[in-house]
């Protein structure tokens, strides 16, 4: 068994340590002995290879460098993007990944930019003098299936721990929220919704980063890429979490959060 | 000064005074910042009104990384020229911190008799200082990715500083790191003289670009810039091929320059350093003599020696410090000279609250091969997740060989004591809160 990754603009989209997310899974591959492959798809790639691509991983980016992706992201290349997020390849796109891929972003400075169109949301950035959305967050996945697909796998709600730090603001429209905020900003600081939820693709503004804490999310991403790719139900060898769960309980007790509050 | 003005100073000098002194006795730690915070409460131009006394001019020292150093090094420099210099040396960079360091000078009065003002001035704070003070030079060292939570991004603070610096006096003026293209751009930007100072040795480049850079887009247009080659992170020889965009001239040749300390970081500070003083007009001789004189400011590469073991403390705050320092452990690791490491992780105010940056740093080469690997601090837990997945193989217990998780402090910094040999070095690489802690348990004493 291979997985390839491909990793959206490795240096464009990485602004808050989101190489983590690709080193997680590609160690919790490699850990398994499944055979694992990065694909950036930068600039220079051609839209033909988004084709090999079995999980897609997008991070974050300051604003110019959003400009500048999106430019590229132009023709076939989104064209295939979509496509292979219609078909149910699974995704993790964090900070500004979820503004790329709603209709369209409003940043501080400059004109609005517009987006992919793939989620139904809109994001605004309220102006430099407005507060930036950063602290630790806490929110349970609520999103459907997804949320008892996880409860099915951890015996427990899934609740994601991460570190919010975004200016702008998500308004979803019909796409589903991935979860409910339990402590933080979440999309927009008013509505308790944090992130989308669509297809296999997941978008949330939470890094920290988002997979290594939350090793569920990354285990499910590459179940699901295993069964969408050999059309069966594979599971996966558990492995010892130990060091996560440590860093999640250690996070969990400084903000007073009680076991009730983790399984809400 | 009017002598309303001179006399409300006074005021509030005797009463900034009269906390510092209580602050001391009582040993309540703050006393970096507190009396300026007093004192500015007391007097709203207070920052403006002592900085107007200092005889041949305000200094002012901005950049990601190496602040310190670099000021710690001028300062040498005209104290050996003969002048007296006040420099915020505790590294309290807001404008409380500043406040504090010039009123630790004056008299009871409020009078200051100084020549020259070194001020570390916090990235985000610098607008603000230009308000109150009129500076003879601005020192900017460099822009990394630093503590995003609080700063928000390199494109707004260089924005910011530009739009602060350009209404200035003509006369004052600006000296850039010309190696970093955010700053170099900043510079063609500016109506006051600028000068750049930048290195001119290929043979240091290295062989690719680190993960941990995301400034190697031309300032100007946006286009992916064309590098020549990298010595650090995104400083380098670079050119944008689409807007003609390019690195200004540096002022010095940086291969006729001897270095302070180790590594490529302080070739920088040292030339930083001796640009301005070269400006300010002290003969080249005198400057490389303090240059080859010079010793490490707490936490930078400082050496102690505790219980009849080496230590050296390098500071790493960010992911191209981090990098930095593990390339020099490592380098050091080679000639045999040392086998065990302690990493330090803090997640406070000074430190930046998001850790994620752990993520950006390359921490591969530490787990490879060699030597115990202690992890200690406020997100212990975080730091030892990302040196596991530093790891390709899993052994048969889940966790990486020779990695010991000591969420307490002191019991980490025994262990690691015990656990290296006596003609080894015990490297600590700490964040700046749990730099200050260490010292303080290795030392006994509180420096801040
Ligand atoms: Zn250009």
């Amino acid at each position: 068994m291979e997985l390839t990754i491909g990793w959206l603009y490795p240096t464009l989209m990485s602004t808050y340590g989101d190489r983590g997310n690709v080193i997680c899974l590609q160690r919790r591959c490699q850990w398994r002995g499944i055979g694992v492959k990065i694909l950036p798809l930068d600039r220079e790639t051609e839209a033909d290879r988004l084709e090999t691509v079995d999980v897609i991983v997008g991070g974050g980016a300051q604003d110019r460098q959003q400009e500048i992706v999106m430019r590229d992201l132009k023709g076939a290349k989104v064209e295939r993007l979509r496509q292979k997020i219609e078909q149910g390849t699974p995704g993790v796109f964090t900070c500004g990944s979820p503004q790329l891929l709603g209709h369209y972003y409003e940043p501080a400075l400059g004109e609005k930019i517009e987006g992919l169109g793939i989620l139904d949301l809109v994001s605004k950035h309220p102006g430099f003098n407005a507060r930036r959305c950063i602290g630790n967050v806490v929110f349970e996945i609520t999103a459907s299936p997804l949320a008892a697909e996880l409860s099915a796998m951890l015996g427990e709600k899934p609740v994601v721990i991460g570190f919010e730090n975004h200016g702008g603001r998500t308004y979803l429209n019909s796409t589903a929220p991935l979860g409910r905020v339990i402590q933080g900003y979440g999309n927009n600081g008013q509505d308790k919704t944090e992130g989308a939820f669509y297809r296999h693709a997941i978008a949330t503004y939470s890094h920290g980063p988002l997979l290594p804490k939350n090793p569920f999310i990354a285990d499910w991403l590459i179940q699901t890429a295993l069964r969408e790719k050999y059309q069966q139900e594979i599971s996966l060898t558990k492995l010892d979490d130990t060091l996560a769960r440590s860093a999640r309980e250690a996070l969990f007790k400084r903000l007073e959060l009680t076991t009730a509050a983790k399984s809400a | 000064m009017q002598l309303a003005d001179r006399v409300r100073l006074g005021l509030a000098v005797a009463a900034a005074k009269a906390v510092t002194a209580v602050v001391r006795g009582l040993r309540l730690g703050a006393a970096s910042v507190l009396p300026g915070e007093i004192a500015r409460r007391l007097h709203p131009r207070m920052l403006s009104l002592l900085c107007q006394q200092v005889k041949h001019g305000v200094i002012l020292v901005v950049g990601t990384n190496g602040k310190t150093t670099t000021s710690l090094l001028l300062r040498t420099i005209l104290e050996k020229s003969g002048y007296r210099v006040i420099h915020n040396e505790t590294g309290a960079n807001l404008l409380n911190g500043l406040i504090t360091a010039l009123l630790a000078e004056t008299n009871v009065i409020g009078q200051l008799n100084r020549d020259f003002a070194i001020l570390e001035v916090d990235e985000n704070v610098l607008p603000l200082v230009l308000k109150a003070c009129r500076p003879r030079f601005i020192l900017g060292l460099n822009l990394f990715r630093d503590q995003l939570d609080r700063y928000g991004e390199v494109d707004t603070i260089s924005k910011r500083w530009q739009d602060t610096i350009q209404p200035l006096p003509n006369d004052t003026v600006i000296v850039l790191n010309g190696d970093d293209p955010t700053l170099s751009f900043l510079g063609q930007q500016l109506p006051q003289k600028v000068l750049c100072f930048g290195l001119s040795e290929p043979e240091l480049y290295l062989d690719a670009i680190p993960h941990a850079v995301d400034s190697i887009y031309c300032p100007s247009c946006g286009h992916l810039l064309d590098y020549a080659g990298v010595y650090l992170s995104h400083l380098g020889d670079y050119h944008c091929p689409n807007c003609g965009f390019h690195k200004s001239k540096p002022a010095l040749d940086s291969q006729d320059w001897p270095q302070i300390l180790i590594g490529v970081y302080n070739k920088y500070n040292t030339l930083a350093a001796g640009l301005v003083a070269t400006e300010i007009g002290i003969a080249t001789d005198l400057i490389f003599e303090a240059i080859k004189n010079f010793r490490a400011a707490f936490g930078r590469a400082e050496e102690l020696t505790v219980q009849g073991k080496h230590i050296r403390i390098l500071l790493s705050k960010n992911p191209v410090g981090m990098n930095e320092t593990i390339r020099a452990v490592k380098q050091i690791q080679q000639s045999g000279q040392s086998s065990t490491t302690l990493i330090v992780l803090n997640d406070r105010i000074p430190d930046g609250t998001d850790v994620s940056w752990i993520w950006d740093v390359d921490t591969e080469p530490l787990m490879a091969g060699g030597g115990t690997l202690i992890v200690s601090g406020d997100r212990v837990f975080d730091m030892a997740l990302r040196l596991n997945y530093s790891h390709c193989e899993l052994d048969t217990n889940g966790k990486p060989e020779k990695l010991i998780i000591e969420a307490d402090l002191e019991k980490a910094i025994a262990t690691a004591l015990a656990l290296t040999p006596a003609d080894k070095t015990l490297h600590i690489l700490p964040t700046y809160s749990a730099m200050l802690e260490v010292r303080q348990v290795l030392t006994g004493r509180k420096i801040l």
